[in-house]
């Protein structure tokens, strides 16, 4: 049973014009310049215009500047595209100037030809929609603000958490490998210390005991040769186990003294003669205060210099040792005739194994001139050198009295 | 990069022959199918070169770099890009919109490449400066950036990767709704906030290029006040006022369009 049988009224069927006008949704209808040719009372009541004032208006006229640009920029190409569009967020404008935010879907109503006879615009009131789309909006936006600062944070924390392993990994490689220089280092001096100075020890002992037998004029001849070369080896090893512990190690450790430096020198001078018998060693002592320092070092110094100066010097001139000390300070100078030293020389004398250019008649591990300016500084004093043509000076300078 | 590269960071279609090219730029809101009642019309006597912006339409989204496309330059020298992969010389650029001054910039840079420029809707600046009017003011601007996140036109964040991840599946999205002007609402506030707060009224001067400027009437976004300032400052160029409304005439006029084109080269 129906029920309009029941109540007994005439059955009703809708009202079209009715519909149009007093739909619960605004319509309005807008010509191919974007003319409103007609609007139904529903929109004409919500934008505050009447049906007369609103006919004609543009549509971008009741809009908002920012749905003004949308419907120009989106929604007008997409009808025309399309032949429809939906759901578009619209704020329209009252006559008041105020805004109301609706929802919209419009179609287009073309000709056989498919051009443009009439848009059909269908506007839905959404105020709370809509305010609740721009809370979603506002809250996803803070959200992803929130994990945009997580990830931030994340990979700073991560650059931090790498750049102090690589740090600690490179500390650790850096500790490992000075571990190993250091242990390398200790293998070294035992292996210079004991394997090399042993069987130097022996041939230096056998060469004595040759000395005491009926030799021939050549065999007494190799013997010497022999003698010269053990003390040069033994001077070697004294120099690279000094480099090996000075360098490497602590530093040069002194036993200081303050007995006379005259005799030192004396035998220090007396030794290398015997040695390079060819050698014209002039000294010039004027030792007033007592030298406080490590005899057998400073022998060392001055073994150096004056070797030095014997290798590198013009063989037939005289090599001049002077040793003067006076006002708290000692100074010693080993100085020879020759070419002079090249700038490029001069800057890496005193490096550890640097030796110049190599000459046929020069020896050694070019330690000496190093062992000797470390032994400089071990007394709180400086070893310098200056070249011209007419000699080359290699100066000791350094307190008569070692501070502590 | 090369070519293939190329043809699918910008999505560029080449359609027709001859010996002259006209290259077709789409503006701020859709593609390039906003051409559609436009270009096909040039493709007996040209050769045409349709594209998408990156971060537009059906142009690869990955390829979008917010540093580079923080100003319109950017966007010319993907222009100029493609213009030397075509090997373009006296090559025509139709700008719609914003891709007018894109154009502007490009033949500025590289005059015997685009020696002809069509100028549809364009502004130099669209807010207002003092001694010049725009048409909008920088809140409405502001309004505008709020107004596109609130309209997705169908873009959501589940249909994202079908989208972005298929650029070369154009099917998957032919059927989607609101396809030609759905953006990713994040490089379309990036894109809107270049172009509105664009200001290339220095650049006018320089341009070398024959320029014709179709304007609309009743254009809000561009008003024939804004025609008339670049007609003045584009020395040699021609003005032409259709009988269309609105901002669209290569939708809305298109034939229009087409004979102002088709006068002009």
């Amino acid at each position: 049973m129906s029920l309009s049988d029941r109540t007994g009224a005439v059955p009703f069927s809708e009202d079209l014009e009715d519909l149009y006008e007093n739909a619960p949704c605004g319509y309005a209808s807008i010509d191919p310049t974007g003319r409103l040719i007609r609007a139904n009372h529903t929109f004409c009541v919500w934008t505050g215009f009447d049906a007369q004032e609103i006919l004609g208006k543009r549509i971008g006229e009741l809009l908002s500047v920012a749905s003004r640009i949308f419907y120009e920029t989106h929604f007008a190409p997409l009808l025309r595209i399309q032949g429809f569009c939906n759901e578009a967020a619209f704020d329209f404008l009252k006559k008041d100037g105020t805004k109301f935010p609706v929802i919209a879907n419009a179609a287009e109503r073309r000709r056989h030809d498919g051009s443009l006879q009439v848009t059909r615009l269908v506007i839905l009131l959404a105020t709370d929609r809509r305010q609740y789309e721009r809370d979603l909006l506002h809250a996803r936006d803070t959200a992803e603000r929130g994990s945009k600062d997580v990830a931030d944070l994340n990979v700073a924390l991560e650059e931090r958490i790498a750049k102090a392993a690589a740090e600690q990994l490179r500390a650790e490689h850096g500790l490992l490998a000075e571990i190993e220089v250091s242990e390398l280092r200790e293998q070294f001096i035992a292996v210079l210390g004991h394997d090399l100075r042993n069987p130097l020890a022996a041939i230096t002992g056998g060469a004595r005991l040759l000395a005491k037998e009926q030799l021939s004029l050549r065999g007494q001849e190799i013997l010497s040769l022999l003698n010269d070369s053990a003390r040069r080896m033994s001077g070697l090893i004294d120099n690279v186990l000094d480099f090996a512990r000075g360098r490497l190690g602590g530093g040069i450790g002194l036993s200081l003294s303050r007995e006379p430096l005259e005799p030192l020198l004396q035998q220090v001078v007396a030794e290398l003669q015997v040695a390079r018998h060819e050698a014209i060693i002039q000294t010039h002592y004027a030792i007033s205060e007592p030298v406080e320092c490590d005899r057998v070092r400073l022998g060392q110094l001055v073994s150096n210099l004056l070797g030095n100066a014997i290798t590198h010097g013009a063989g037939d001139e005289p090599i001049d040792l002077d040793a003067r000390s006076g006002a708290g300070q000692f100074e010693l100078s080993v100085s020879n005739r020759g070419l002079p030293i090249s700038d490029e020389t001069m800057a890496n004398l005193f490096q550890p194994f640097f030796r110049g250019k190599v000459r046929h008649n020069q020896r050694g591990l070019g330690l000496g001139l190093h062992i000797a300016s470390e032994i400089a500084k071990a007394h709180q004093g400086s070893l310098t050198v200056s070249s011209t043509q007419e000699q080359t000076c290699f100066t000791l300078r350094m307190p008569s009295r070692q501070t502590p | 990069m090369d070519m293939t590269s190329l043809e699918i960071r910008n999505n560029i279609k080449l359609l027709g022959q001859g010996p002259q090219t006209i290259m077709f730029a789409h503006g701020f809101g859709c593609d390039q199918n906003m051409w559609n009642m436009v270009a096909q019309a040039f493709e007996g006597r040209f050769r045409v070169v349709l594209f998408d912006l990156v971060g537009h339409g059906r142009s690869d989204l990955a390829a979008f770099d917010p540093g580079k496309y923080s100003s319109l330059a950017g966007y010319a020298d993907d222009v100029i890009e493609i213009g030397r992969h075509l090997n373009l010389r006296n090559a025509i650029f139709v700008g719609h919109s914003v891709s007018a001054m894109i154009g502007v910039l490009a033949s500025i840079r590289e005059p015997d490449m685009f020696e002809n420029l069509v100028l549809v809707g364009p502004s130099p600046r669209y807010v207002n400066d003092a001694g010049y009017i725009g048409g909008f003011t920088q809140d409405d601007i502001e309004d505008l950036l709020q107004s596109l996140a609130e309209n997705h036109l169908g873009w959501s964040a589940a249909m994202a990767p079908a989208i972005m991840g298929n650029p070369d599946r154009p099917e998957l999205a032919v059927e989607l709704t609101n396809s030609f002007c759905r953006t990713d609402p994040a490089i379309a506030k990036h894109f809107a906030r270049v172009t509105f707060t664009s200001d290339n009224r220095d650049d006018l001067p320089r341009v070398k290029a024959r320029t014709l400027i179709l304007q609309c009437k009743d254009d809000i976004i561009a008003s024939e006040q804004v025609g008339d300032y670049v007609h003045r400052n584009v020395a040699g160029s021609r003005l032409v006022v259709l009988d269309a409304t609105g901002h669209c005439p290569n939708l809305s006029a298109p034939q229009q369009v087409i004979d102002a084109i088709n006068e002009f080269v």
